[in-house]
């Protein structure tokens, strides 16, 4: 008999969702999708005349090159469709827009939107699996399966690590993501950022909470580095990006002190020499190039499973 | 009311390795020579196969012939209709199909469906001088017009009877058997 | 016409009696067991008459959205769950600071001829926080009292003009207590829930810094106010303190938070129909509420009753607006989960719906059974059970968290001035 994993979730809405078997899954197909990248002819036929709908409330090119890149290396077809933020509380609701692109009978809807919590709510109107591309500040569930897949790409387990992550923890749902997923397998996590970008209670998650980056780095066995939006700054979480830079910045000399073993990520894009010292570019740059070559195979992993579902008629 | 699964054994362990050695001097004859053969096997089984036609062979002429590995999988034809989501195994064709006569192996030939799934795989890959067709049991009813080119046995069945192949790479033994009645 | 209630069980905030009581005129004329000489009778057998339910903070959103509520809707909404007189937020479009305003919904609360619908006026113009509106003129045209309800007054020393001058008029003020820079962008209470899914949060001390605040300021100038909608356990410490020195201050509470938590939030999946400003608290935050329902450091019960359309609150729970429904529930709420767990008798029932209301907001010969008081009544069938259903509810938003939930408490009639203004039966 051969051994098959009983895949039975029609939506990936995040991480905290998910249990260990099925982000080993996840993470044992993308492998296998990696290789069809690499092949002369970047295409297989698994997903062959399904619909697929890029349902973008929120800015993001690269996230959604990705999916969509993705769903055609699978075999299906793709339909974009981006609002701007502004759009969400006027006019058309979201609701609206769901139940008018039934009419193209989408198998799956890739959702990108400022807000967090609703996809669930959302999934009631629609036929079609819905993968959460980023809601609000709540997940990024894709994200932080490529993050886990690097790992284990370059340490072979995802057991018993440290993983130290650094930056705006607060507004951050890869940070989330990743907390939910790292845990399944008995890694510890710990943040580190400034206090007031800490969100409140925070150890109720299971992680450990610190300022000092320059405490966390040797014993780190990966080091996230979070993306730090200017706009944080005009609203009194930090002074300045000069004190941001010199307390939570990864510079040469911090580095110098991490095990000689340890990965450096990032989700991209990276603000050089604010979250990390553009002098460590050539070093860490590989690693943060092959997440995002990574988020490809894990992309068509997550839409394999869901697109090769039994349909319920 | 009988429980009891009905086991007919067709292949021994030494009867499989006379197969394959006839099945490889086959291979050998048809060639036109000696470095267009390629071997790709079928995961899991035929992947076993092949493994063992390559050294039989190697063992014969003294020279290797190329081997891949193929995962059929994800252009299966059934995607949506089985149960649960299979996992997709290593397909590795390391190799230029252009001038190569790409020898497919598997373990069982039934419907025919792994087959044409195969065959779509591989012009994906490249386009081979031939694509032939080699099997451990061809128990028939085929559901696609599609035949071997070298069979080890033919074994008429029932359509309630199942055809297990093992190996002792996988299953720890080297038999081939055909059950019938409730597992 | 001279209607008789008989076999009642009369409910007081001080006594049970079971016995008849006749109305006529739109009095309470006698309260007794043998009364001849009835046109109409009401057998009130096995069930309770209370005083009518009297809310001191409903939103009828008229002006302006009147496809959410309007006063005939609202009246009807208040009629069957009991309540015979409201007092309604000026947070309208526009808002309610200014005479001609006031005038006109007293006059429509008269021409609908339901209940009895008081206005409360604006503190400051367009509720801006910076002028104040004319106290003497708004009291004349039938004001009962002030508030910017939905904001608060930010700037203190306008407050404390506004207290000084209200006590001019004995204009009751009503705080809705809210530091805006605290809260600002938060959509839930603070918590590890918020922190969990990155929901911005509401920290439980934007609401006490205000109370602290404001009765700061009232105890300062001796002024009388009301602190409208207390939600957590930090606000209930300080406004107790403050009773103990003698400080003039009354509080209000509503049924959301002695029922629902930030957990009930998460369990649902964070619908649009679980917001409400100020948010859901903890369960340490209802063990206080209902002590302080309890000791009397939370004088009355009002709804808040703030109806928000289909569309809105089917927004994501980040955009949707805050605000529950309440007028049709929060008997059956408070019967439920206050009366039914033995935190409260029927006459804490009366006491906090009813008399204490009728007190604060000045209203004579209101929120009592007696002799010679307006004839505003509820009879209520308690083991009678309902269930919340968009179908059976009269106002014209159906946005509340209590939907599909089966609650027992059941009002039989409502009688206004005499005249019956609700009946179940003909439902």
């Amino acid at each position: 008999m051969t051994n098959m994993e009983e895949w039975q979730k029609k939506h990936i809405l995040g991480i905290k969702d998910f249990n260990r078997q099925e982000i080993e899954t996840v993470l044992s197909l993308a492998d296998s999708f990696k290789e069809v990248s690499e092949r002369e002819v970047k295409k297989v036929p698994a997903l062959r005349g399904k619909t697929i709908v890029n349902l973008f409330f929120e800015h993001s090119t690269r996230t959604r090159t990705s999916f969509e890149l993705a769903a055609k290396r699978l075999s299906a077809d793709v339909v974009n469709f981006s609002f701007s933020t502004s759009s969400l509380t006027k006019g058309e609701t979201i609701i609206d827009t769901i139940k008018n692109l039934e009419s193209y009978h989408p198998d799956i809807m890739i959702m990108r939107i400022g807000v967090g919590v609703c996809l669930n709510s959302f999934a009631k109107h629609t036929q079609a699996s819905i993968i959460n591309a980023g809601d609000g500040r709540n997940e990024h569930p894709t994200q932080a399966l490529l993050d886990m897949f690097t790992v284990k790409e370059s340490k072979g387990s995802l057991e018993n690590l440290n993983v130290l992550i650094v930056g705006d923890i607060a507004h951050s749902r890869v940070a989330r993501s990743n907390i939910f997923g790292f845990q399944k397998f008995s890694s510890k996590v710990t943040v580190c950022g400034p206090t007031s970008l800490i969100p409140y209670e925070f150890e109720k998650m299971g992680v450990k909470v610190s300022n000092d980056l320059d405490k966390e780095i040797p014993s780190a066995d990966i080091i996230m580095m979070l993306r730090i939006q200017k706009e944080r700054q005009g609203a009194a979480f930090f002074p300045s990006l000069r004190e941001y830079i010199n307390k939570f910045g990864l510079t040469p000399q911090r580095l110098k002190k991490a095990k000689k073993d340890c990965l450096v990520m990032h989700p991209g894009p990276v603000n050089w020499d604010v979250e990390i010292s553009s002098s460590l570019k050539e070093e860490v740059h590989p690693l943060i190039l092959k997440q995002a070559e990574n988020g490809l195979a894990v992309r068509m992993a997550t839409l394999y499973l869901v697109g090769t579902q039994k349909r319920e008629i | 009311m009988s429980n009891k699964k009905e086991i007919k054994k067709i292949l021994s362990k030494d009867d499989i390795k006379r197969t394959l050695y006839r099945l490889s001097h086959q291979i050998l004859e048809k060639a036109s020579s000696f470095e267009e053969i390629a071997l790709v096997g079928i995961q899991t089984r035929g992947v076993h196969l092949a493994r063992r036609i390559q050294s039989i062979i190697k063992e014969i002429e003294g020279k290797e012939v190329p081997l891949g590995v193929l995962d059929i999988t994800l252009y299966r034809d059934d995607l949506t209709v089985i149960g649960p989501t299979p996992i997709v195994k290593e397909t590795n064709l390391a190799f230029d199909l252009s001038d190569k006569v790409v020898i497919l192996v598997d373990d069982v030939l039934y419907t025919g469906r792994t087959v044409r799934a195969a065959l779509n795989e591989i012009m994906d890959f490249g386009r081979p001088k031939r694509v032939e067709f080699l099997v451990l049991v061809d128990r028939g009813f085929r559901e696609v017009p599609i035949r071997a080119d070298y069979v080890g046995k033919n074994i008429p069945t029932s359509r309630q009877e199942v055809v297990e192949v093992q190996l002792e790479e996988k299953d720890g033994k080297d038999e081939v058997v055909v059950t019938k009645g409730n597992d | 016409m001279k209607l008789l209630i008989k076999n009642a069980t009369l409910v007081n905030a001080d006594e049970i009696s079971k016995t008849n009581l006749l109305i006529e005129n739109g009095k309470i004329a006698e309260i007794g067991k043998d009364i001849q000489g009835a046109d109409k009778e009401i057998d009130a057998k096995g069930k309770y008459v209370f005083p009518g339910f009297i809310d001191l903070h409903t939103h009828l959103r008229t002006p302006g959205r009147e496809g959410d509520e309007d006063i005939l809707s609202g009246s009807t909404a208040a009629a069957k769950g009991g309540f015979t007189t409201i007092l309604c937020m000026p947070n309208t479009d526009p808002a309610i600071d200014n005479e001609g305003l006031a005038k006109w919904i007293r006059g429509e609360s008269q021409s609908v001829g339901l209940i009895d619908i008081y206005p409360i006026g604006a503190i400051t113009v367009g509720r801006a926080g910076k002028d104040l509106t004319e106290f003497g003129a708004l009291k004349k045209a039938g004001c009962l009292a002030l508030s910017d309800d939905g904001f608060t007054v930010d700037n203190t020393l306008v407050l404390r003009r506004a207290y000084e001058y209200a006590k001019m008029f004995d204009l009751l003020v009503i705080s809705h207590c809210e530091d805006s820079q605290l809260s600002c962008g938060g959509n839930m209470r603070e918590s590890f829930v918020s922190s969990k899914y990155g929901i911005a949060g509401i920290p439980d001390i934007a609401e006490s810094l205000i109370v602290s605040r404001d009765i700061e300021l009232a105890k300062y100038l001796d002024a009388r106010i009301h602190l409208a909608h207390i939600s957590s356990a930090k606000s209930l410490e300080i406004i107790r303190r403050a009773k103990k020195e003698g400080v003039r201050v009354t509080a209000e509470t509503c049924p959301h938070y002695f029922t629902l938590t930030i957990e009930d939030i998460e369990r649902e999946g964070f619908p649009g129909n679980f917001k409400v400003n100020p948010p859901l608290g903890d369960k340490k935050d209802i063990v206080a509420i209902k002590k302080a329902l309890v000791d009397g450091t939370i004088d009355c019960i009002a709804t808040d009753h703030a109806p928000h359309s289909l569309a809105e609150k089917e927004l994501p729970f980040e955009l949707a607006p805050f605000g529950f429904i309440g007028l049709e529930l929060a008997f059956s709420l408070t019967n439920n989960y206050l009366v039914k767990d033995k935190t409260f008798s029927l006459k804490d029932l009366v006491n906090k719906l009813s008399t204490q209301p009728a007190a604060i907001a000045g209203l004579e010969k209101c929120g009592k059974i007696a002799e010679g008081y307006i004839a505003d009544l509820v009879i209520a069938d308690l083991e009678g059970k309902w269930k919340v259903e968009e179908e059976n509810l009269a106002s014209k938003s159906k946005n509340t968290p209590f939907l599909g939930k089966e609650l027992e408490g059941v009002i039989e009639h409502t009688i206004k001035k005499g005249k019956i203004i609700y009946s179940r039966l003909k439902d």
